[in-house]
């Protein structure tokens, strides 16, 4: 009993000493009257320690330029661009390997959903040239994938050669048409 | 709206020539002997009984179309006088009468039937050997015409004719292409999709019922049916990657269709409801262009896995691949006759496509276009198996031909400047 008794007394006196403290201490500072005003320390020494307050966000807006809509963009409007290949393949060559090195750093810096659409020049059948122009639709969604892309990213489709670019038959629209396109779904 | 009706109201009429088939079938012309030894029909102008011009302009409509099947068939030739040019020397006669409406359409608001009475006998001795009578619309004189012819050629062959048979097919319109079907005889052309997007590849049920087809939506392949009664489409399949080249199985049940699922094309088998029945290639290699054989038990498709397109048969479970084709780097699009004794297909030949016809077995192979032709692709057989469809850009745009197998000889089917290709020639 006595010794509780004890120890209430002491943290009360403890209690009123450090208020008393805090009283004199608050008092010595300008004008604040009340200890516990959240605006107490304003103008004081210690408000040089603090981490200054955040700047408004109005302010990031004058110093950099707002982020392209990319993906109502075409990809051709950021860089992207087709790939071509020889008659009767699929695999890329060196040139088209370079242009998908900066076609992937553009796509990724973009963010958006790009569709690949493989195309086949007007040679050969209709259902035959539909399978080359996915084979070379994957080959390149492949290739892309593996320079770090992601596979959600990219969609693949085929038109075959039903969906020429260059018209004629002969070398020079033949050449357009092998290709896969890159465009917005 | 309008263009579905008709359609509807013509394919009831289809229906109901195949019910009405049958009856003598004693009398056969050799449809297998040489292709220049042909019958004479005798075509008498038809007596108009009554209805004025209507009547009159509905007799020579009925003569003309049916003068067509009967030569379009490959079997006869046709005239009105023996002798001639032509030496004509007659053994039967179509004879028949037209009775206008009794009555009048611009005072009862609605368009009257005409009566008509067709028949077939001998000639000189006119012998009664078929008598038909028809009540149509002005609008269903055509399928009358054919419908007669039809049971001309089933009464002297004893095999149906190809008369009142269609052909859809794809027409391009700028950046799509449209389904359309034609009569086999060029007539009767209807659209059937509108929907700005490529259709490509239609293929009949056995019934005509339903057209199966590979679309487009939003720029990927799925397999969708046309319900050809009411227009309606939905789409049955959609795997991701290619969905394309469905072929109708002869029992009507299921399809055979290329699928690659986001990697390479197989074949598969699907019900018409879209759930896949078997899987029937296992390849790194493309494998596409299926057909059934006509007992549905074998089929034909491409493979590339020897590095070319090439054609294979394999059977319904999949099991006895078997190669076809060795001649040629690129053969594809084979199509097996529905009498099951020759299959045709595409063969690209240096930068141009032609059509091959040779035995189911691989042998007698003969390509049966030639350089003239330009570029020939996706032959489709007519349920005669004499007749083939396909495409040729001979005129500088791709539009489709009838070759006769028997006789070598081509017609010009469908007209105009915008490219039609992926025949499908109905059963």
């Amino acid at each position: 009993m006595n010794r509780s008794w004890m120890k209430r007394t002491i943290l009360i006196a403890t209690t009123m000493t450090l208020v008393l403290a805090l009283a004199m201490f608050a008092g010595c500072s300008k004008k604040a009257p009340v200890v516990d005003d959240p605006a107490a320390g304003q103008g004081s020494g210690q408000v040089e320690d603090l981490p200054p307050p955040p700047v408004p966000e109005d302010n990031t807006v004058d110093t950099t330029p707002p982020a392209p809509d990319y993906a109502s963009m075409d990809p051709a409007e950021y860089g992207v661009q087709d790939v071509f290949f020889a008659f009767d393949q699929y695999e890329l060559d060196n040139e088209s390997m370079g242009i998908l090195s900066a076609n992937a750093r553009a796509i990724r810096e973009a963010g958006t959903v790009v569709l690949i659409s493989g195309h086949c020049d007007e040679r050969g059948t209709l259902e035959y040239n539909l399978a080359l122009g996915e084979k070379r639709a994957n080959a390149v969604r492949d290739y892309l994938v593996s320079l770090g892309v992601p596979a959600s990213r990219l969609r693949v489709t085929s038109y075959g050669e039903n969906r020429p670019f260059a018209t004629g038959s002969n070398e020079d629209a033949w050449a357009l048409n092998r290709r896969a396109h890159f465009e917005r779904p | 709206m309008k263009s579905k009706t008709r359609m509807a109201v013509l394919l009831l009429l289809l229906a109901g020539g195949a019910l009405a088939q049958g009856g003598n079938s004693e009398l056969y012309l050799e449809t297998t002997a040489s292709a220049f030894i042909k019958t004479d029909v005798k075509l008498a102008p038809l007596d108009v009984l009554s209805g004025g011009e209507k009547s009159v302009l509905a007799a020579d409509q009925l003569g003309e179309i049916i003068s067509n099947d009967l030569v379009f068939s490959g079997l006869f030739r046709v005239g009105t006088e023996a002798g001639g040019p032509d030496s004509l020397s007659f053994e039967y006669a179509v004879e028949g009468t037209v009775e206008g409406p009794l009555r009048d359409a611009d005072t009862t608001g609605e368009t009257a039937p005409t009566t008509i009475s067709l028949n077939l006998v001998t000639w000189p001795g006119r012998q009664l050997l078929l008598n038909k009578r028809y009540r149509p619309l002005p609008s269903q004189i055509r399928a009358t015409a054919h419908h007669f012819a039809n049971e001309v050629i089933f009464a002297l062959t004893g095999e149906p004719g190809i008369t009142m048979s269609r052909i859809v097919f794809s027409r391009s319109t700028g950046n799509g292409s449209d389904l359309y079907a034609v009569d086999y005889d060029g007539a009767g052309l209807l659209r059937l999709t509108a929907n700005r997007v490529l259709n490509l590849c239609p293929s009949w049920s056995p019934d005509g019922s339903m057209i199966a087809f590979t679309s487009y939506r939003d720029h990927l392949q799925g397999l969708f049916v046309l319900d050809t009664a009411n227009g309606q489409v939905r789409q049955i399949i959609a795997q991701g990657g290619l969905n394309f080249g469905a072929d109708w199985h002869p029992g009507g049940d299921e399809l055979l269709v290329s699928l690659s699922r986001g990697g390479n094309p197989e074949i598969y088998r699907i019900k018409p409801s879209g759930q896949i029945i078997k899987r029937l290639t296992v390849s790194k290699a493309i494998e596409i262009s299926p057909s059934w054989a006509p007992g549905g038990r074998d089929l034909v498709f491409t493979s590339d896995r020897t590095g070319t397109p090439q054609l294979y048969i394999i059977d319904s479970d999949g099991a006895g691949r078997r190669r076809l084709t060795f001649e040629g780097r690129y053969n594809d699009s084979a199509v097996w006759s529905p009498r099951g004794d020759k299959i045709a297909y595409a063969t690209r030949e240096g930068n141009i496509t032609q059509i091959v016809v040779m035995k189911s077995t691989g042998e007698e192979r003969r390509v049966v276009t030639d350089q003239r032709w330009r570029n020939c692709e996706d032959p489709s057989w007519a349920p005669d198996g004499r007749h083939l469809v396909f495409a040729s850009d001979r005129s500088g745009v791709f539009k489709l031909y009838v070759y006769d197998d028997e006789e070598g000889s081509f017609r010009q089917l469908t007209f105009g400047d915008e490219p039609d290709i992926s025949p499908d020639w109905s059963h």
